[in-house]
Parts: C-alpha cells; structure tokens; sequence
C-alpha cells in the first residue's frame, strides 16, 4: 500500500465515523480546533484506525503527541512501514 | 436582552409576570427540593434498600427519578409536559436509549419516562459538582468520558444486563440552534456489541424552558416522545455501528424538523 493510499483510507474511515467534510480534511487541520473533534473522539478515533489496519495503537506513546491530521497520517504510515517491515 | 432571549420575544403582559412569577419560584422551590434530597438520602436509601431488596444502584436511581417527579411538579404550573409512545412495553429494559440534547433541564425530563431503572452516561464535569457527583456515583452512571472503550463497553454491558436501561445523549453537547449535531458512536457501539435495542427519543421545548447560557426560566411546552425501536440485527458488518447511527439520527431528525412525519 502507498503513503497516499494510506492517507486515503485514514481520510476516508475518520470522514465516514466523524461526519467530517472531506473538503476540511487537510493535513494541517488540526483534530480538536479544525476538525472539530473533542476527547470523546479520541477513543473512537484509535478504534477506527485499529479497525482500518488491523493493528493495535492504543497503547502507544506517541498518539499522545497527535495534534493535526497530518501528524495521523505519519503515525499510521510509520507504523504500518513498521508492521510491514517486521512481517 | 442577552439573558432572556427567545422568551423576550413571547407574550404580552400576563405572559411576563407568569415568567416573573415562574423565576421566582421555581428556583426556591428546586434549591429546597434538593436540599430536602440531600438531606434525608442517608435516612431513605438505606430504608428503601431493606425495604425493596433492591442493590444500591437501583435504589439510587429510584430515589433519582423520585427527585425527577418532585421537579415535574415544581414545573407543572409554567411547564406544559406531553408524551408519545412512552409505553412501558416499548421501554422494557435491556434498552439503550438515545436523546437529544438541547437544555440542562433535559436530563430532569426523563422523569418522565415510566420507568425508574435508568442509568445515563456522562461527561466527566458533571462527576465534579458535589452533591450531584455523589448521587451519580452511587447510582453507577458512566463517565464515559474519564472510561477508555473497553471500560465503557464493560460497563454498559453490566446495565444491560441487570437489567436497566442505558441512556445516551448521542450528540454529547447541547445544541445552540435546536438542529441534531454530530452524533458520537459509543450507543451504537454497545448497541452492536450487546445485540440491545435502541430506542429514540425525541425532545421538545426545554430550549424554550433553559436554552444553554441562560438564567431566565420562560413558560414553555415540552414534548418527549419514544420512536419505533430499532434493531442493531438490522446494521451488520464491520461498519454497522455507523449505518445504525445514521439511520437513528436521520429518524429522529426526520420528527424533530417534521420532515413529512409528525413533529415531536
């Protein structure tokens, strides 16, 4: 899978559990301020993206330090090169 | 008028002095009613857990909906209250129930509801106030917003299978213009994750009563009223949390704007 395919099904699974417009779904968005998510979402959030990859994030540091859309996308691919190195 | 709002737009004169009147009494009267709760909840919830056999959730969530019919009368002179589809049959726990939010006074109105065994999920802050942070602990609300999912999802099984009933204010927020918002997942979560009906409820009239960031009370009609239940059998696959959110949300949407089917 490419980055951008990547980037497509994170897009696409947040928009359709989100309601987001994918018109807002730009890479400097911001989750809480732009997108318009909140804590609640959050968990939601990692349930979505362990759903789409069928790998575990949930207990990673580094989803933490998530503040933009783009930083999901890094996260996701990084773990996923990760996943699909060590296979 | 920025603390009167819509109900500075209402009425002539008589209108005006039964708000007056309503403001200056309802808020008495509550402050009472609660204290007298407070009060004698460590006399009446031992008494009606020996009385009742019941387990200390259920009885806190009784001596809850008893407050719930103290406020409905308290209200009952400015407040007309109206029901539809209220039947306890309908409502038979397991259920999960699903309600829009427009009002801090929406969760008094669920006292409305013939049946006594619900348990509501939350947001964090209210746990913080502390009369009301004890109450809710003791009967065992969700605070879904401290709980991870797996926490939330241990816990609302646990409801369900008392069993009670589990309330959801889907959208999480008040709303500012009367419209559904955003719905967050976790009902329909458990919903699928439980094989539990969801039963929608439509509210009326407490944006009129308490719109968010006001003081001033205004006479007003509420309506509540039970939708059809609806099957999470119906939603399967991977993503059916979704599609059954949609579908309820576009329901009750659908009765709330009066879309072509009697508004609520």
């Amino acid at each position: 899978m490419t980055d951008q395919e990547i980037i497509e099904r994170i897009n696409a699974s947040l928009a359709e559990e989100f309601e987001l417009d994918r018109a807002d779904m730009v890479p400097e968005a911001t989750i809480y301020e732009d997108l318009g998510l909140d804590s609640l979402d959050t968990v939601d959030m990692v349930i979505v993206l362990e759903a789409a990859f069928k790998f575990k994030i949930r207990e990673e540091t580094a989803i933490r330090e998530i503040r933009t859309l783009g930083d999901i996308h890094n996260f996701v691919i990084g773990k996923y090169r990760r996943q699909d190195g060590a296979a | 008028m920025a603390t009167l709002g819509s109900c500075a737009q209402r009425g002539g004169v008589s209108f005006w002095l039964t708000a007056l009147l309503m403001n200056l009494t309802v808020y008495p009267l509550l402050a009472l009613w609660t204290l007298f709760g407070l009060l004698t909840l460590p006399l009446t919830l031992p008494l009606l857990r020996l009385v009742s056999g019941w387990s200390a959730q259920r009885t806190m969530r009784y001596l809850i909906w008893v407050y719930g019919q103290g406020w409905l009368l308290i209200m009952r002179p400015f407040v007309r209250f109206e029901t539809e589809g209220l039947d306890p049959e309908k409502l038979h726990a397991p259920a999960i129930l699903v309600v829009n939010h427009l009002s801090f006074f929406d969760t008094y109105c669920m006292a409305l509801l013939p049946c006594f065994d619900v348990n509501f999920a939350v947001r964090s802050w209210p746990f913080r106030m502390i009369f009301y942070g004890f109450v809710m602990r003791r009967a065992g609300y969700l605070d879904v917003e401290s709980m991870n999912w797996r926490e939330a999802l241990a816990a609302g099984r646990r409801v369900l299978e008392q069993p009670a009933l589990q309330l959801f204010f889907p959208e999480g927020h008040r709303s500012r213009d009367g419209r559904l918002q955003r719905f967050y997942s976790g009902a329909f979560r458990l919903a699928k994750e439980t094989g539990t009906k969801v039963i929608p409820l439509c509210l009326t009239g407490t944006d009129t009563l308490l719109p968010p960031g006001r003081l001033w009370l205004c006479p007003a009609r509420v309506r509540l009223q039970a939708l059809e239940p609806v099957d999470p059998a119906e939603f399967p696959g991977e993503n059916g949390h979704v599609e059954m959110r949609k579908a309820v949300k576009e329901r009750m949407r659908r009765h709330l704007e009066g879309g072509g089917e009697r508004r609520c």
